[in-house]
């Protein structure tokens, strides 16, 4: 489900690109044994801009004691709600250097969406429920999109020009360097990629209590 | 160890038995004891073993929760998110004290220390337990002992999630002596934490003594990890384990063997006290008992030596009811018993069955034969002619009248003076003192009393008898020789017709005199001193000398010539006679067959005594010499006395018979002393009578002597045998021999016995005298 969530958010993307002359990158990240890892943040970054490009509020919620989704990117810039779908009251803060921030108990839609103003990778999690975490990357690139299940991820619309390709994931062991990405309006490029992650299954969550529904 | 009395044997048994039986359960109990303090004191270090790991496991989770619960306070990740130090400090600070942390720190991801309660000032440096934060790094958390700045700490690393990991939060407790104290509360163990520092072994936590953790410092192994062993520390011996607690530091467990030990010294100090109280019990019970059965049986014992030592008139002790009484009672019937029974047997010992009177068995002891006793003189009496009483009127008779004979001793005699029956008709009256006058009085009195007849069932018996005298101790050297001499002298009194005759006149001399006498004859044999003599016969009918007797001689080489009667009875006794009768007869033949070639044809006559007719080769060596001689068996004339007959009558007949077949002349010699009956004589195979001397000597004065001879001679000759006076010494005698008509004389009156040699020259002289 979370998957398909986030193949309709790219696809959503890239149905906003205007420019017509792009290129279309294609980037597959695989771990060292090979196995396709999700949730991988591919930006592409040092593109001209055109500064009116909108910047959609983007949505983080909590559906049954977790952060859904897992990982989002935004532009510099753009507002985050963070409606509770859950029967229960969360609480939600991050530390992160880049936007500290903290929703105390509520339930339901925040009264207020959360502006990421300032680029950087935040962690978010839920005082109440120390399992729940949610990560956001907040770049100056418009062009970004995040690996579904089969470790790929497509960046349409890209400008010709010399660009520098970046790759981020929430549990990276160990930041990937940036690599410089030529596009020369070639229809599509495609990159692969190997990072180490940690599993994600490190943390568990116990099982839902029903009276909290 | 021989125990030669009961008591102690009985002591030794009872305590033996008794420390045997202690010893064993004593080792017994050791033994199990040090398997169930060994087994216990394992179990309780392996419980202990157990509490310290649950402790640490225990102490282990208490700072993780704690620590988690610290990484989880908003405030806290907060203060740490925004590098708020002071906030991030002083929340550690508190967490610590509630906890009783002995430290407590925030790591950052890169390992550098950020918040140090130990240092609250301190610059950021590495954390120092490395090896725990890698391994918590590795796998998200982690736990263990390490070494910080000296000390030793149990260490507990978790993350601070927010949510992502920001940094680590580091906490620890103080493993110190306080630490070891409360474990070895809890668990009741020593504990001693051993730690490498610089090489060294330190002891940085302990709960033991200053001296045991010194000694335990200085070892310079650590024993193997968790395997029981024993290890003796200051003397003291204890259950030892370890249990590693990181790559340098070991806890050592220890349980004092000694203190486990000590409830069953406890208990072995008592068995003892008891066993030895026991063993005192013991040994006095047991001599109380051993003394209650030893002295009755000593008693016992003393009273059985007094009956062996012949005292039987102490009653034996009455010693109770018990089995000892009852063998004490038992022992003085037997003693009363052997007392009655002694008396009996010393009665039928010493007592003549027959008349009542003391036998011989009594005499002999009167005489010393146990011991030294007072000197006495010793009458016996010899019944005459008893065998014909015997004979004629039966053995109850002959039993009657020497009952009536012991009663008329015993009238005779003075009271106080003993008389006694030694055997047969042989009577013997025993005097105090060794008066010789006395004694020959006694005598004369005790003969003269037997000249009256005893009446005997209406019968008038003339028994009559003959005595010797003998003195103890100057006749014989014993009782037994005292007796014989004396009853030689009963023989001789009654050769002579004499009531008494003295043994001292037997046999001349001290009695070592005769015992050398005995010594010489067999030297006297061999060194010719014998000699023989002939005393010429006369036959009184034509006048002539028509024979002799041939008559011993000993020519002494110290003591002169002596007579027979002082040395043959000894070769009778000792057997010695057997030489020299053949001797005799030798030299007898031999003379007889040199005086036959000279013209002189006498018959000679020899004596023989009672050994020489027992002897069998007597008639084959008589019939070799009259062979090898040439003589004419007739001229020999071999004489026995009646009582040589009396000893063994079947054999002496057959020798006899033997000699009498050869030819020889035989002659019963000294007839009329002894009584053998003239009808025992008639069937002997003899041709003469020797009427004895003593008939001839008082032939003259005694008017029944001479009828006696002249009823003899007709007896004799009415019997067909030649009749020979002996001891004829006067014409007077010679005549009325002559005129009885006996055929023979012999006596000084005729001659005296002379050597052989002077026989011939005698004989010349005579026929010149008759010629003349």
């Amino acid at each position: 489900m979370i998957h398909r969530r986030t193949v309709l958010f790219v696809l959503a993307l890239a149905a906003c690109a205007t420019e017509a002359s792009a290129a279309e990158l294609s980037a597959c990240v695989t771990g060292p044994t090979g196995r396709p890892i999700p949730d991988a943040a591919v930006v592409v970054e040092g593109a001209t801009v055109d500064p009116r490009m909108p910047r959609p509020l983007a949505a983080i919620e909590q559906i049954d004691r977790d952060f859904v989704p897992f990982l989002t990117i935004v532009r510099q810039g753009t507002e985050i709600e963070f409606p509770n779908r859950d029967p229960l009251k969360h609480h939600v803060y991050s530390f992160s250097a880049a936007k500290p921030f903290e929703i105390k108990l509520y339930a339901g839609k925040p009264a207020a969406p959360v502006l990421f103003d300032k680029t950087g990778d935040i962690a978010i999690g839920c005082n109440i429920h120390d399992w729940m975490e949610a990560y956001v990357l907040v770049v100056e690139s418009p062009y970004f999109a995040k690996t579904g299940p089969d470790g790929c991820a497509k960046i349409a619309d890209l400008p010709a020009g010399r660009h520098r390709l970046r790759l981020w994931h929430p549990l990276q062991r160990q930041a990937v360097a940036e690599r410089p990405l030529v596009l020369d309006g070639a229809d599509s490029i495609r990159i692969d990629a190997t990072m180490e992650v940690s599993p994600r299954t490190a943390r568990r969550k116990p099982p839902a209590d029903k009276d909290d529904y | 160890m021989v125990f030669r009395s009961i008591e102690r044997r009985i002591v030794a048994v009872f305590v033996g038995l008794l420390a045997l039986v202690t010893s064993l359960t004593l080792l017994l109990v050791i033994e199990s004891n040090d398997r169930v303090v060994s087994g216990e004191s394992e179990r309780r270090l392996g419980a202990g073993v157990r509490t310290f790991d649950y402790l640490v496991a225990y102490s282990q989770s208490q700072m993780e929760t704690a620590a988690s619960v610290l990484a989880r306070d908003f405030s806290f990740r907060e203060a740490i998110a925004t590098q708020d130090r002071a906030t991030v400090l002083s929340v550690l600070r508190n967490h610590g004290s509630r906890i009783g942390a002995g430290f407590m720190m925030v790591v950052s991801l890169d390992g550098m220390v950020m918040a140090d309660t130990l240092a609250p000032g301190g610059k950021p440096r590495p954390a120092p337990f490395d090896g725990l934060l890698r391994a918590a790094q590795a796998t998200g958390q982690s736990a263990g002992f390490d070494e910080m700045d000296g000390r030793l700490y149990q260490i507990a690393i978790v993350p601070i999630m927010a949510p992502g990991q920001i940094a680590w939060v580091a906490m620890g407790f103080n493993v110190d002596d306080s630490w070891a104290r409360s474990f070895s509360a809890m668990s009741g163990l020593g504990i001693a934490v051993l730690a490498e520092s610089d090489g060294r072994t330190v002891v940085p936590a302990g709960s033991l003594s200053a001296e045991l953790r010194d000694a335990l410092g200085e070892r310079s192994a650590l024993p193997p990890p968790d395997i029981p062993i024993l290890m003796s520390l200051n003397g003291q011996r204890h259950h030892v384990m370890a249990r590693p607690m990181s790559e340098r530091a070991t806890a050592v467990l220890l349980l004092s063997l000694d203190q486990a030990e000590a409830v069953f010294r406890d208990l072995h100090r008592s068995l003892a006290v008891i066993a030895l109280g026991g063993a005192v019990l013991f040994i006095l019970g047991s001599l109380r008992l051993a003394r209650h059965i030893a002295r009755p049986v000593n008693t016992l014992a003393e009273a059985a030596r007094r009956i062996e030592a012949g005292d039987y008139h102490e009653p034996v002790p009455d010693s109770g009811a018990d089995e000892i009484g009852q063998l004490a009672a038992s022992f003085d019937r037997m003693r009363q018993g052997i007392a009655a029974r002694e008396q009996k047997i010393l009665r039928l010992a010493y007592e003549d069955g027959l008349t009542g009177l003391p036998n011989r068995t009594w005499l002999l002891d009167r005489l010393g034969r146990t011991g030294p006793t007072p000197p006495c003189a010793v009458l016996i009496l010899d019944l005459d002619r008893f065998g014909l009483i015997n004979d004629a009127l039966g053995h109850a008779v002959g039993d009657r009248l020497l009952r009536l004979v012991g009663d008329r001793l015993v009238a005779t005699v003075a009271p106080g003076i003993g008389v006694c029956r030694l055997w047969g008709d042989e009577f013997a009256v025993v005097r105090d003192g060794t008066d010789t006058e006395a004694a020959i009085a006694l005598s004369v009195t005790i003969h003269a009393a037997l000249q009256e007849p005893i009446l005997l069932d209406g019968q008038r018996i003339d028994v009559g008898g003959s005595l010797g005298i003998g003195f103890w101790p100057q006749d014989a050297a014993d009782s037994n020789t005292l007796l014989q001499r004396t009853e030689l002298a009963v023989r001789e009194a009654k050769r002579q017709f004499r009531g008494y005759a003295l043994a001292s006149e037997i046999g001349a001399g001290p009695p070592h005199e005769q015992l050398s006498l005995i010594g010489e004859m067999r030297d006297a044999l061999l060194r010719q001193e014998f000699e023989v003599f002939y005393q010429p016969k006369l036959d009184l009918a034509s006048g002539r000398v028509t024979g002799a007797e041939a008559l011993l001689r000993w020519r002494h080489p110290s003591r002169g010539l002596i007579p027979p009667a002082q040395f043959i009875p000894f070769a009778e006794q000792t057997g010695f006679i057997r030489e020299i009768t053949p001797w005799l007869l030798d030299q007898v033949v031999a003379r007889t067959a040199a005086w036959r070639a000279q013209g002189l044809n006498l018959v000679v006559s020899a004596n023989l005594s009672t050994l020489d007719l027992l002897h069998s080769g007597l008639a084959p060596l008589v019939k070799r010499l009259l062979a090898s001689s040439g003589l004419p068996p007739g001229q020999l004339c071999l004489e026995i006395t009646e009582s040589a007959l009396m000893d063994d009558p079947d054999l002496a007949l057959a020798t006899l018979n033997q000699l009498a077949e050869s030819g020889v002349r035989l002659s019963i010699d000294d007839y009329g002393a002894g009584h053998a009956s003239l009808a025992y004589l008639k069937s002997l195979p003899v041709h003469e009578l020797k009427i004895d001397q003593a008939f001839i000597f008082s032939l003259m004065e005694s008017g029944k002597d001479a009828e006696i001879v002249r009823s003899t001679i007709a007896l004799g000759h009415a019997l067909g045998l030649k009749v020979v006076a002996e001891g004829a010494e006067t014409d007077a005698e010679l005549g009325w021999l002559k005129r009885a008509g006996c055929d023979v004389a012999q006596g000084y009156g005729i001659a005296r016995p002379m050597p052989g040699a002077e026989v011939t020259g005698w004989m010349a002289d005579q026929d010149s005298a008759v010629a003349r």
